[in-house]
């Protein structure tokens, strides 16, 4: 395949958000969160595959999963925050891309220039997804943490 | 402050700094023209307007697409500022890219109001009346001066080379929204391709940089919303409007105002 | 070098129908993944380690096997459609297009089988 050329193009360059708003930032963590989730996915398909081979089969992959420690647990509450962020998030997404919605309507551009795609329902949306996520990570925290005394 | 430095990024990746004496008022392509004429002749970057219509200097300054003559040195709070060409584009010379790609993406989504009768269209003795609420439908998407800036901040374009961009899906939906046109369907099968408008997600970095405020985005967004009708609600194409005889001089009624040209909701 | 590309007729389906099979699947995971989560929270009435048990787990497939069903498919069909949406900005594959489509498909129908036989056997 050929090189790309192209100044400043590529992955790292997609990811890294810089100083642009915050909606560019929330792409950057939708595209991480899909990530490790379907790597968990993956993960988490075999690891109930073991049920079906009965109970003792369960208790060697639960005690396998053990052995990881209190990485086991901050590792499950890292996939939560990712579900629950690329969930929330995703409906905004949604209302965005396929109705068009928190996009404000086509106007007259009068300087000083504030585009209505980034302005004010949009931002409410965002940072309401992002405090209802926050909280409800925590919360989860609380409850995966809590149960092996790291908090 | 008395002086600024210009960390410019040359061919080659080299950065060369400048010290530029800084005047009231000063921006970037001031410094910049200052840089060439008094420091180093060989320093490579386009401009042509100077007042932001021309869309030629686009250019990274302080880690954002903008255009050096829009962008004022006092507003980026720093006393260095760090000058890079337009990412997403290759480097010609300096800060020269090479943006025949980009204006090759924008031709690819035919921007231009496309009549099935050639007939009427080349031998017209008629108008093609758009009512005010019809032009405020899709005049914001006009204003495009294909800078580039909106392209050079898209994250999918960085990925992606085939990506159609920001500025050609902003463009040829400013055409699918003009009742003149009669091209819809066509522009709904270029834009429904896996490089096509479904790459955008939202991050909004387009509508973020943009120097005419055209919000490419937003653009999307709505383009996307008709292909999903036509497909799915199985929308039939849209006629373009047909042209109609201009009035007869002296038919208008006396005493009668016409409605005042106003686009509701545009901030006063 | 930026280019546009001309997509070739007769891919597997518009572009458009796949976004819809994101979005619907999408829709549907909110619903299936939050009542998954609830069962393995604080709701359930019991501490997150209880909620490993066998007789538990083994329990929610069968009582709910028709929502873990739902579970399976979107969540693998919205993951890998996904990850291809990734691989195609990412690698841009012209000439092998094809293939990555193929591949798609062979990984969502082999995660789809196992969750599948893993259903069928609790069940």
């Amino acid at each position: 395949m050929k090189r790309d050329q192209r100044y400043k193009a590529g992955i790292i360059s997609s990811l890294i958000p810089s100083k642009f708003s915050v909606e560019r930032w929330s792409y950057t963590v939708h595209r991480i969160t899909g990530v490790i989730m379907v790597g968990y996915l993956m993960a988490h398909i075999f690891e109930t595959f073991q049920l079906g081979g009965g109970s003792t089969a369960w208790a060697n992959t639960m005690a396998a999963l053990h052995s990881l420690g209190p990485m086991e647990m901050v590792g499950l509450w890292i996939v939560a925050g990712s579900a629950l962020y690329h969930g929330g998030n995703g409906i905004r997404l949604v209302l965005n891309e396929a109705f068009g919605r928190l996009m404000g309507k086509p106007i007259l551009p009068v300087y000083p220039y504030s585009p209505t795609s980034l302005g004010r329902n949009q931002k409410i949306a965002v940072w309401t997804i992002t405090a209802l996520v926050l909280a409800l990570w925590v919360w989860a925290g609380v409850y995966l943490l809590a149960g092996i005394g790291v908090i | 402050m008395d002086k600024i430095t210009l960390r410019v990024t040359r061919s080659g990746g080299k950065r060369a700094s400048y010290e530029v004496k800084y005047r009231k008022g000063m921006t970037v392509l001031d410094a910049l023209t200052e840089v060439r004429e008094k420091q180093d002749s060989t320093l490579g970057y386009r401009h042509s307007c100077r007042m932001g219509i021309c869309g030629s200097c686009g250019m990274t300054i302080e880690g954002l697409p903008r255009l050096a003559c829009q962008t004022q040195v006092s507003s980026l709070n720093t006393g260095t500022i760090n000058i890079e060409p337009l990412h997403n584009m290759e480097v010609v010379k300096d800060l020269v890219v090479d943006i025949l790609p980009f204006f090759d993406l924008h031709r690819s989504v035919k921007p231009y109001l496309i009549r099935t009768d050639l007939k009427e269209r080349d031998q017209s003795d008629r108008e093609y009346r758009v009512l005010t609420e019809e032009v405020e439908k899709f005049l914001q998407f006009d204003y495009c001066i294909m800078c580039g800036l909106c392209y050079a901040a898209c994250p999918t374009a960085a990925l992606d080379p085939f990506y159609t961009g920001p500025q050609a899906i902003a463009q040829a939906y400013r055409y699918m929204a003009d009742p003149r046109d009669e091209g819809w369907e066509m522009r709904v099968n270029l834009l429904d391709t896996s490089h096509g408008v479904w790459r955008c997600h939202v991050a909004g970095a387009c509508s973020f940089v943009c120097p005419k405020d055209v919000d490419p985005a937003k653009a999307i967004q709505l383009a996307r919303t008709e292909i999903l009708k036509k497909r799915i609600l199985r929308k039939r194409p849209r006629e373009g409007s047909k042209p109609v005889s201009p009035p007869v001089a002296g038919a208008a009624k006396e005493g009668v105002k016409p409605p005042p040209f106003d686009f509701g909701g545009a901030r006063k | 070098m930026a280019q546009p590309t001309k997509e070739k007729e007769g891919s597997l389906m518009k572009e458009s129908w796949n976004m819809v099979v994101t979005y619907v699947t999408a829709a549907l995971l909110v619903f299936v993944l939050t009542f998954h989560l609830l069962l393995h929270s604080p709701l359930a009435g019991k501490a997150f380690e209880d909620t490993l048990a066998f007789g538990y787990a083994t329990g929610n497939l069968v009582y709910y096997q028709v929502i873990f069903g739902v579970l399976l498919f979107t969540a693998v069909i919205h993951g890998f459609n996904g990850l291809r949406v990734i691989v195609v900005e990412w690698l841009h594959p012209t000439r092998l297009a094809w293939l990555l489509n193929v591949l798609v498909i062979a990984l969502m129908a082999f995660f789809i089988a196992v969750g599948t036989v893993t259903l069928i056997v609790v069940g």
